[in-house]
């Protein structure tokens, strides 16, 4: 039987209603918001509630009461008897039984819930193509404590019904990183066992360090406390996940030359050569012959009010341009552009004028100096194009983009080449070229998508304009984007907007504050500025409300 | 013919069936309650009392500090006041009936209701719990609404007015009649009259339960009975009659002393045997003043041990007699009736009781300077439980 704790209160100041209601109980009882409460209603139903807020009086009428039961303010005094006082929980209607939403009727009795009505009041017993995306922790610290794994259903996060993750906390303690990677696991672990027409592959980007660099070796657990690991393990196990890191795991690193003391990756020279050993690693290079396209993307952080870079690099990319066909290097380009950009430059009909040539001169110098500009490929030295192995993608594949040495705007550009890629690779333009098999679900995971799309990118950065293709189109397509942020007020509501799920970890009071909080309680915008590292609320469609759950730590191999 | 009869009877209020019963006249007057008029004590006259000497063992002379003591024992905390005993009573005139006098003459006669509540709690813990709660209904009627004057004629009477079906179906039961004196000799109002027959009920029915909880083995001298108000109890007769039954109403309270907000503060005298309130108004605060003993030829033999704690600095509080509680004990044993109490039993009961100063119900009640949180708490725990002055009134 559950334990009876409280009754509920309906005054006239404070009514139960179709949505919420209040109960008094012991002061000493432990609560927290988001735990779940059985309440006995009519008709031989319950109605459940979800905890918002817990309120502690007394019997003290005014802070002077108080005050003047300590003698006027003697801060030693020790009262021999306790004030009279109870706690009453807010709570908020999540579910009735038998469908019926009267209000819950005064001193009706409330009840901690069991695990099995916990899974019913929350709507999680009836989910489709379960996806496993946390824990949730019930009556913590208490006897009656309940874990119970959180399931969504994988059409509402990878399409075709609902797609797109956004996750939002600030950095270091929120773990944004480790729950997209936790997530990704659990669909890779998901997909690689079940018996579906449905595939799935990832490309994910490292924008840090090494982090995300050998996701396919296990964690050593080295930096965590004794039995850690066991614990680890267990929880992945309860939660129905294998205890292995990703598999088919492929990196990508930007091409720099072995002469060169500048590198482009954090990882070291050994590292790269026992992955280049173990066929999982190549390094990226651009080609002006096939990569001249992504020229529009080194644009996407400069205003471009009268679209004269636009119609520059329209003017590059034309086949039939008598000056830039033909073109085959970077540096050839270079000097064509170079000369555009001279006073008097003959031949030309002015539409362009010489001072737009020099301000595209100036960012594409700056742009492609770097090593994986280059002249061609040579696969033999384990070289790639990136465009080129992104079309070959397949099922279960892991593909990870190393951008974490690079400057911002040669991140964008790879970024933004990558996902154009993969957009059209979705859209079927490769479908003529030979071993070109996509997988129906691809997911991109990028890091501080508030570099590209924020609220303050130009409306004309082409890179925004693929996101906000992948996002509002990408649904049915097969393209999923799992993106995060620091600050999700930052980010282009049209982005935000079609994301199905959202996972909110802890944020400050100022980002709280704003707009994009706004529909959520007060209580559960101060508990976003304290939830510890692992938690994270969640919406999703498929929830009844706001889950708060917990994952794992990651379990492939972290740098410290 | 019987369901129509049977639909009248329900529609009988128990004025109707009271008319009945005692052959009066029912007005149907306005019902209300008495309780905000000025509250009558129970007619027994201040000079009455009679101060003896001192009555404890040290001779104090003037006020005694409580305040080193009460540091110490709030500090140790163990407790020895457990116990939490208050009656409260609520009266209602209901109607107005009247009864033929000779010479075809008819006068006109108040009916008092009142419901009477007796609750005691119990500190466990730092944490207050009701223990027992007693609740009766008692009617007052003029006496000679008992036309016979035949012993048994109200409790009779009590009895057939519970049967009434109006009573039956609210779950109500008057467990007695109180007839107040209709003689004219004195000058009270029939109104007063009745309130202090109630209140006497009320006295019987806290007496009652000193009595149980001294029974069940409760009090003792850890464990000691804080009463609110007066312990000016009157034994009755039969208490008298039987020596034994009086010595053990005397042992009862032991263990018992009572706290009292109002008093009259006439009544005091000072170290030269002189009424002087003025002793009492400058008592400096957490000090106690020495112990008195008085006899009241009303209350039978029974010697009375009376001091004056000051709870609350004069500073804060809106008279000079407010923040003073009056403690009472009765003494029993003969050691104390001849030589007073031990002043060092009167020095830690004062210093505790002056410890229960903290929590306040500031604000709650305006008599916060005088009252104790836990009998404000048992205080407010009774009249919980009162029925509403409507649905009281409602049945008559």
């Amino acid at each position: 039987m559950s334990k009876l704790i409280g009754r509920v209160l309906a005054t006239e100041k404070n009514p139960t209603t179709m949505d919420e209601f209040n109960f008094w109980t012991n002061s000493d009882l432990k609560l927290h918001a988001f735990d779940i409460v059985k309440v006995e209603h009519i008709e031989n139903t319950y109605t459940f509630g979800v905890i918002e807020n817990i309120s502690h009086i007394t019997d003290a009428q005014s802070f002077l009461t108080n005050f003047i039961s300590s003698d006027f303010g003697d801060v030693d005094i020790e009262e021999p008897t306790l004030r009279v006082g109870m706690n009453y929980a807010k709570a908020k209607v999540s579910f009735n039984n038998g469908n019926l939403y009267t209000p819950v009727h005064n001193n009706a009795k409330v009840y901690l819930a069991t695990a099995e009505e916990i899974t019913i009041a929350l709507g999680l017993d009836r989910i489709q193509n379960p996806l496993v995306c946390g824990s949730l922790k019930m009556y913590e610290g208490t006897s009656e404590e309940v874990i119970l794994p959180v399931h969504l259903n994988s059409k509402f996060i990878l399409g075709p019904e609902g797609a797109h993750l956004n996750i939002s906390g600030i950095s270091g303690l929120a773990a944004k990183t480790s729950y997209a990677m936790f997530l990704m696991k659990a669909i890779q672990d998901q997909y690689s066992s079940a018996d579906t027409e449905d595939s799935v592959a990832f490309v994910i980007f490292n924008v840090k360090g090494r982090d995300l660099m050998a996701i396919d070796r296990t964690n050593d657990f080295s930096a965590d406390a004794p039995g850690e690991r066991d614990r680890i393990l267990a929880e992945y196990d309860s939660l129905g996940l294998s205890t292995d890191p990703f598999k088919n795991v492929k990196y990508y690193i930007p091409y720099s030359s072995s002469t060169s003391a500048k590198q482009s990756t954090y990882l070291t020279k050994g590292d790269i050569e026992n992955y280049i050993a173990a066929v999982q690693l190549k390094k990226f290079k651009y080609i002006y012959s096939d990569d001249k396209e992504n020229i529009e993307m080194m644009f996407a952080d400069i205003d471009d009010p009268a679209q004269t870079m636009e119609s520059i690099v329209s003017k590059i990319i034309d086949k039939d341009d008598k000056d830039f066909s033909g073109l085959s290097t970077w540096g050839g380009f270079m000097d064509k552009v170079a000369e555009k950009a001279q006073k008097g430059t003959a031949g030309d009909k002015g539409d362009i004028s010489v001072l737009s040539w020099r301000k595209f001169k100036r960012v594409v110098r700056k742009a492609i100096q770097d090593d994986m500009f280059a002249n061609a490929v040579n696969p033999t030295k384990a070289e790639c194009r990136l465009a080129d192995e992104l079309k070959q993608i397949r099922r279960n594949e892991v593909c990870v983009i190393d951008i974490a040495k690079l400057p911002e705007d040669k991140q964008a550009f790879v970024f933004g080449d990558a996902v154009r890629t993969i957009y059209n690779l979705k859209l079927g333009e490769y479908d003529a070229e030979s071993g070109v098999e996509p997988p129906s679900r691809i997911i991109v995971f990028i890091d501080e998508l508030n570099k590209y799309a924020s609220k303050d990118i130009p409306k004309t950065s082409p890179i925004l304009r693929e996101i906000l293709d992948v996002t509002e189109r990408g649904r049915s397509l097969g393209v999923v984007l799992f993106a995060a942020e620091q600050f999700r007020s930052a980010i282009h509501d049209r982005v935000t907007g079609n994301c199905a799920t959202h996972a909110y970890g802890r944020t400050n009071s100022i980002e709280t504050s704003t707009r994009d909080y706004g529909s959520l309680p007060n209580t559960y915008k101060n508990m976003l500025t304290r939830l510890e590292q692992g938690d994270y609320l969640v919406q999703n469609p498929v929830f009844r409300s706001l889950l708060k759950i917990k994952f794992p730590k990651p379990i492939y191999k972290q740098f410290k | 013919m019987s369901s129509s009869a049977d639909a009248n009877r329900k529609r009988d209020k128990i004025m109707n069936t009271l008319a009945d019963i005692t052959g009066g006249k029912s007005y149907k007057a306005h019902k209300y309650g008495l309780d905000h008029t000025d509250r009558p004590a129970v007619d027994y006259g201040d000079s009455e009392i009679i101060w003896k000497r001192r009555a404890e063992t040290t001779p104090h002379k003037t006020y005694v500090d409580l305040s080193p003591l009460g540091k110490k024992l709030a500090s140790r905390e163990d407790q020895v006041l457990a116990y939490f005993l208050d009656g409260s009573r609520r009266v209602f005139k209901v109607d107005d009936i009247s009864y033929p006098q000779s010479g075809g003459r008819s006068i006109i006669y108040p009916v008092i209701a009142g419901q009477i509540g007796v609750g005691c709690c119990r500190r466990v813990c730092r944490k207050v719990v009701p223990v027992k709660f007693k609740q009766e209904f008692v009617l007052s009627m003029p006496d000679v609404a008992d036309a016979d004057g035949k012993p048994g004629f109200w409790p009779a009477t009590a009895k057939k007015l519970s049967e009434c079906d109006e009573l039956k179906r609210v779950g109500i039961e008057f467990s007695t009649i109180l007839p107040y004196k209709t003689s004219k000799n004195e000058d009270k109002k029939f109104e007063d009259r009745a309130t202090a027959c109630v209140q006497a009920r009320m006295i019987e029915r806290e007496k009652e339960l000193v009595a149980e909880l001294v029974r069940e083995g409760r009090l003792n001298q850890d464990n000691y009975l804080v009463k609110d108000g007066s312990l000016e109890y009157r034994p009755t007769k039969e208490d008298k009659n039987d020596k034994k039954k009086y010595q053990t109403f005397k042992n009862n309270y032991n263990w018992v002393i009572s706290a009292s907000k109002n008093f009259n503060p006439e009544v005091c005298e000072d170290i030269n045997g002189k009424p002087n309130p003025g002793f009492i108004a400058d008592l400096p605060l957490c000090h106690r003043t020495p112990v008195a003993e008085y006899e009241n030829p009303m209350l039978g033999d029974i010697k009375f041990a009376v001091w004056y704690i000051r709870l609350r600095d004069t500073k804060q509080t809106r008279t000079p007699f407010d923040g003073i509680l009056k403690i009472e004990k009765i003494l029993v044993t003969g050691e104390e009736n001849d030589g007073g109490i031990d002043s060092e039993l009167v020095d830690t009961l004062s210093a505790y009781l002056m410890n229960e100063r903290n929590p306040v119900c500031y604000g709650s009640d305006l008599r916060w300077a005088n009252h104790i949180y836990p009998v404000y708490l048992t205080e407010s725990y009774v009249k919980s439980r009162y029925l509403s002055a409507e649905s009281f009134l409602h049945l008559f």
